[in-house]
């Protein structure tokens, strides 16, 4: 029950973002590029920082969980 | 007489050339790649892949193909030149793994991949094996990946879209060089890829940004991703790949060898007559068309015998694969081909990627089960079907199945049967014209014959 909150918390929390971020208008043509640096370099940190909320979440779980 | 022949497809990149000469492969490096070539092989990259099956080996030479060679090396040799658009889903999937792979070690050694095309991947001894030697560069610190793109659309998107829509999507590489273009596969996939995190980032979101900034463009020279950024970006392609799996729905051809209607006797009578007229020819190379799952084919690679595994239904394709992988075998590559539309030469000039009828031809093929399915279903005439046959192969082992056959009653339940020289005597009389019958033998308990047959020369 707690891995399946913490999963599903984790995939809602990704999702949100790039749901967001999708949100913008889209323009015309491909760029060979320019497009694909940045969404690596934004996802390079988006699973670096995911990284750090996975071990923040078991912190805090445990912490409740020694609490209760 | 020295004969150069520079190939065609090989211009894109600057580091140098593929050429042939006087029938070998030899891999020009110019001095623009020298220090990366040096590093390729001084850093310990080169030896590891080698030793590990990922990469071909090269023996370097003396020669010199033009002023700016730096070096020549001579490639290992690939029996058969194939194609991602040939390739079954796990065949695609093992080649994005091997080149991730690749991509991990590089960086571990101060390399890192230039380009990531399907086209950098060949079959060698049934496993997928990377071929382009001057495909790495020197990584320079937090620079991003400049392949990155191009490993989602050789890879991520053709699996995606076999896995989430349907297994023919894959035939949209023969019309795209450089791989799905993004904004197409994100307009095909279904929706619930867009609650796939990983699909979301790398295909989706990618997709609109690219979109974005064609218009706009950026100086990139500043953008960095720091190292460990790069590392997770490519373990969760790595992880994103792992996670795709194909579970077709049932083909025509799924269930071939469970619902054909061969009694046991007439099956094995038919295994022992086919190993009976291989066995009588001097076969090296063999190609298996209508190969299904490969129960003939492996006739001829249990014997040594290099042999392609062809076949129209991807499923079938896929199960022969997946045996292969299961049992190691190296004599056997199963492909993907519909006879009635072979694989055509594409690319720039149409001379970046051979026809099949360009790459390495049999010393035989076996055509079983098959010639009804080009005559009836296809209403291709038996004299072009032995003008195609001769033209690619001396020796033929091909089964004749009458209309009294009930799969060929099967063909003919609901369309008109305009096939009135589709007969035995027709059928000789064709392939006469182009082959001398070498031996001829009715399969026990059927209508079927079985033909050996020798180009006239």
């Amino acid at each position: 029950m707690k891995k399946i909150i913490k999963n599903g918390g984790y995939t809602l929390y990704i999702s949100i973002l790039f749901w967001a971020i999708l949100i913008c208008p889209a323009y015309a043509y491909l760029d060979p590029g320019t497009g694909s640096y940045i969404v690596q370099i934004i996802i390079g940190t988006v699973l670096a920082a995911s990284v750090t909320i996975k071990l923040y979440w078991k912190k805090i779980i445990h912490l409740f969980t020694k609490k209760g | 007489m020295i004969t150069k022949e520079i190939i065609k497809g090989s211009f894109r990149d600057p580091s140098g050339f593929l050429y042939k000469e006087n029938g070998v492969l030899y891999r020009q490096i110019n001095n623009a790649y020298k220090d990366q070539y040096l590093k390729l092989i001084d850093s310990g990259l080169y030896d590891y892949l080698v030793n590990e099956n990922l990469m071909v080996a090269h023996i370097e030479t003396n020669l010199i193909a033009s002023s700016e060679a730096y070096k020549v090396i001579q490639p290992e040799f690939i029996d058969y030149i194939s194609y991602p658009y040939e390739w079954s889903f796990s065949q695609l999937k093992d080649a994005a793994l091997i080149t991730l792979k690749i991509q991990k070690i590089a960086l571990d050694y101060g390399m890192i991949l230039k380009d990531a095309s399907a086209y950098n991947i060949q079959f060698k001894n049934g496993k997928p094996i990377f071929i382009d030697t001057l495909s790495f560069e020197i990584y320079k610190k937090e620079l991003p990946w400049v392949a990155y793109r191009q490993f989602c659309q050789h890879f991520l998107a053709p699996l995606a879209l076999i896995s989430y829509r349907d297994a023919r999507l894959n035939n949209i590489l023969k019309d795209f060089v450089d791989g799905i273009p993004l904004d197409l596969a994100s307009l095909i996939l279904p929706l619930k890829t867009k609650i796939n995190p990983s699909l979301l980032m790398h295909i989706h979101f990618h997709s609109k940004q690219q979109s974005k900034y064609s218009d706009n463009p950026v100086d990139t020279s500043k953008m960095k991703i720091p190292k460990n950024n790069l590392i997770a970006l490519i373990g969760n392609l790595e992880n994103t790949i792992n996670k795709l799996h194909w579970r077709p729905k049932r083909t025509e051809w799924g269930d071939y060898y469970n619902a054909t209607n061969y009694s046991d006797e007439a099956f094995n009578d038919k295994k022992a007559l086919v190993e009976k007229f291989l066995s009588k020819t001097k076969t090296k190379f063999l190609w298996d068309l209508g190969a299904n799952t490969g129960v003939f084919s492996r006739i001829a690679s249990n014997r040594g015998i290099k042999t392609i595994a062809f076949d129209i239904d991807p499923i079938a394709v896929e199960k022969n694969y997946l045996i292969c992988k299961n049992n190691k075998e190296t004599n056997i590559l199963p492909l993907i081909l519909d006879l009635t539309n072979p694989s055509p030469a594409i690319g720039w000039g149409n001379e970046e990627r051979d026809s099949i009828k360009q790459r390495s031809r049999p010393d035989t093929i076996f055509a079983l089960a098959l010639i009804h399915h080009l005559a009836i279903s296809n209403n291709v005439p038996l004299a072009s079907t032995a003008r195609f046959f001769a033209d690619l192969s001396k020796n033929l082992i091909i089964e004749f199945v009458p209309k009294s056959d009930s799969q060929v009653q099967k063909l003919l339940a609901t369309r008109k049967d305009i096939f009135d020289n589709y007969n035995e005597e027709t059928f000789e009389n064709e392939f006469a014209v182009y082959f001398r019958i070498v031996e001829k033998e009715r399969i026990k308990c059927t209508d079927r014959s079985l033909y050996l047959l020798e180009r006239l020369d």
